[in-house]
């Protein structure tokens, strides 16, 4: 993992200390909140329902345990005993004290961790397959690029004032655990036929009030060019962003009404204009290659006696194993994904407890290496076959091993009109009624894949255009309604969902998911998840079942 | 009948105008009567002065419920209780008539607190 090395650190500690100042200037009356508000979201303290929320960067959603610790300490000493993991990858906090937050950000800095540019119309956090490192698909390191890309963006003064904020992921392996078509930059690595390394570059994707799944604007880039690219974009979406009309100015408004041929090839003008003398020289770019070294793996046969022993002794560890655990490269090692999505709690939620209980595993078993993926849930990517019966054990024992993994109960949601300012409606009960209701893990499984997501407003944090069910608060004279849209997907299949019909009500919505899934259960062809069958059928039986009593 | 509310600058904490200062429960807010509108706006304009104090303040409107008053907005009845995910967490968990009238209160309106902060943005 990458280490901050000395200027790094004092930059942190200076940026504390000029944060520490304005917040005293603030209390003190001698800045204004229209002059101080910037300020703070300059690092990621936002005033939300009941409190301030203070969103911590997770860089690429990659920390070490005793990062993770150190996040666990502060949710005792100065949040409620828990954070709350998001689709960014990143961790919020949302009760935290104004006054409070310099010392907090003081603490952060002790682990190499801030909240800069988790806010504000910059490059935020770069999201890059939770995998990386373990899985076999994997085309090369995409940490190694997501940091490259972490330093060059960190406070780029070309790029602090964009016209929008700005989001890139960074997918690996065929199968995308990113959600790079709908980030404003989606990258794909890839070796081309003479076996270079590339990507291929995605723009304009994006969720919010319009929607759009990003178009390839270049099918291969030569890796080393990377950096050079990715200023090619943001200069011409710096140059042409409607900075205008808060609405219109993210880049994915720019490129659908350029087109993306269009966009491309003004993109490309600029990048010779740039030259090669933006990219990273060979020697950084091998220097950050190195702090992510492939890991040391031991020689382990391919099969583990324990491991099999255990699975047939524990139809409960079999059914973790089933969900949960997923195919290392390395012989005798698995990736173990943690799911926050325990029946009938918050959707990406974790105690302090909790935390501090991932972090022990994940330095006593896992490497010291630990994932945050943007489906709110944690991995452990570097685990043994052996240990994972003492994993499972421990993670059981701290209510963490809720076998339910891309499950209908596996479900997204955004803090919602719980916590945020701007929600129109609440999203967590919302998916704690779902998850209750397919609480059996039987029919869970028997149901397969089945992503659900929700957001309390238009914003999309919850991510719902991509759910393959889809659910959006909204807001009916002050009523809190849900509109289901069907059909999306945030994968490598990206599409955006279509709206079903009329919102409803609150207590009518797992109903209508119920009754959806009776659908896809009596039309499913074999192998089909519900996303195949609802694609082959189009939505009509769902719409349906879905309002039949309305009829 | 009308409150005024605003988030404590310090903390964040939901406060309530109760005569001349800044209450965290909503049980002692001052109430406004309709026909003291001069009154309500008057609390308003000087909460407004008070920007070393507090952030945003702004009047909500209130319903009855179990014979006393709630905010008739639901997102200002979450401000004045808490998140429903977390029953012991604001002030909720306090409890007491005051808190349940507000659990059980009905009645819907657009919040004038979101309509301000999207405006603004
Ligand atoms: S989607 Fe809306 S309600 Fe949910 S966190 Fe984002 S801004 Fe808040």
């Amino acid at each position: 993992m990458y280490r901050y090395d000395d200027i790094d650190r004092e930059f942190l500690a200076d940026r504390s200390a000029e944060f520490r100042d304005q917040v005293n200037r603030r209390l003190a009356g001698e800045l204004t909140e229209d002059q101080f508000k910037p300020l703070r979201l300059m690092n990621g303290l936002y005033l939300q329902l009941h409190a301030y929320m203070l969103r911590i960067a997770i860089p690429y959603g990659s920390m070490d345990s005793r990062q993770l610790r150190k996040l666990a300490w502060i949710a005792r000493k100065y949040d409620k005993g828990y954070g709350h993991f998001t689709t960014r990858t990143n961790l919020q906090f949302h009760w935290i004290k104004l006054a409070d937050t310099p010392d907090i950000l003081d603490h952060l800095a002790s682990v190499d961790m801030h909240a800069i540019q988790t806010s504000g119309n910059c490059i935020r956090n770069t999201t890059a397959d939770p995998y990386a490192g373990a899985t076999p698909e994997e085309v090369d390191d995409p940490r190694v690029w997501s940091e490259a890309i972490r330093q060059w963006s960190s406070l780029h003064p070309e790029f602090s004032y964009l016209p929008r904020k700005f989001k890139i992921a960074i997918t690996a392996a065929p199968k995308d655990r990113t959600a790079a078509r709908v980030h404003d930059i989606g990258l794909a690595i890839k070796r081309n036929r003479k076996g270079d390394l590339g990507f291929e570059v995605m723009v304009g994707g994006g969720l919010g009030a319009t929607p759009h799944v990003g178009p390839t604007i270049r099918e291969f880039l030569p890796a080393e060019q990377l950096l050079s690219y990715l200023e090619a974009i943001l200069r011409v979406y710096n140059r042409l962003g409607r900075r205008d009309n808060r609405t219109k100015a993210r880049i994915k408004i720019l490129v659908a009404s350029l087109g993306a041929e269009e966009f491309g090839r003004q993109v490309e003008a600029e990048w010779a204009a740039i030259g090669a003398g933006s990219d990273l020289p060979a020697g950084e770019m091998a220097r950050i290659r190195a702090a992510f070294a492939t890991k040391t793996f031991e020689t382990l046969p391919e099969r583990s006696e324990s491991f099999e022993v255990a699975k047939s002794a524990d139809p409960a560890f079999a059914r973790f194993v089933r969900n949960n655990v997923k195919a290392h490269r390395a012989p005798g090692y698995a990736i173990v994904e943690i799911s926050l999505k325990a029946i009938g709690e918050t959707p990406g939620d974790a105690s302090a407890d909790q935390m501090e209980v991932i972090a022990d595993l994940g330095e006593r078993y896992g490497q010291d290496d630990i994932r945050v993926t943007h489906e709110q849930n944690i991995v452990l990517p570097h685990v043994k076959l052996d240990d994972l019966p003492a994993v499972h054990a421990a993670l059981a024992k701290a209510g963490l091993a809720t076998p339910n993994i891309n499950l209908i109960s596996d479900i997204i949601a955004c803090p919602g009109l719980d916590y945020c300012a701007l929600a129109n409606a609440r999203a967590i009960p919302v998916a704690q009624h779902i998850a209750e209701r397919f609480a059996n893990q039987d029919r869970a499984e028997l149901i397969g894949e089945l992503k659900i997501k929700i957001s309390g407003c238009i914003n999309a944090c919850g991510h719902h255009h991509v759910g393959h069910i889809g659910i959006l608060g909204v807001d009916k004279k002050g009523e809190e309604f849900y509109q289901l849209t069907l059909g999306g997907s945030g994968a490598e299949d990206a599409s955006v969902g279509k709206v079903l019909g009329p919102a409803l009500p609150a207590n009518r919505v797992a109903e209508a998911i119920d009754a959806m899934v009776d659908v896809y259960l009596s039309q499913r062809q074999t192998g089909e998840r519900f996303l195949d069958t609802l694609r082959r059928t189009g939505p009509a039986p769902f719409k349906e079942a879905v309002y039949a009593d309305a009829h | 009948m009308r409150a005024l509310t605003a988030n404590r600058l310090s903390d964040g904490e939901v406060v309530f105008w109760s005569q001349g200062r800044w209450v965290e429960r909503f049980a002692e807010a001052q109430l406004f009567a309709d026909e003291a509108a001069a009154a309500a706006e008057a609390a308003e304009g000087h909460a407004k002065t008070e920007t070393k104090v507090v952030v945003e303040p702004y009047l909500i409107d209130l319903v009855e419920s179990e014979g006393l008053w709630a905010p008739l907005s639901y997102r200002e009845r979450i401000r004045a209780l808490g998140p429903t995910n977390h029953p012991f967490h604001g002030k909720q968990s306090e409890g007491g008539a005051v808190i349940e009238a507000l659990q059980h209160a009905s009645g819907a309106a657009r919040s004038k607190g979101r309509v301000d902060l999207i405006r603004r943005k």
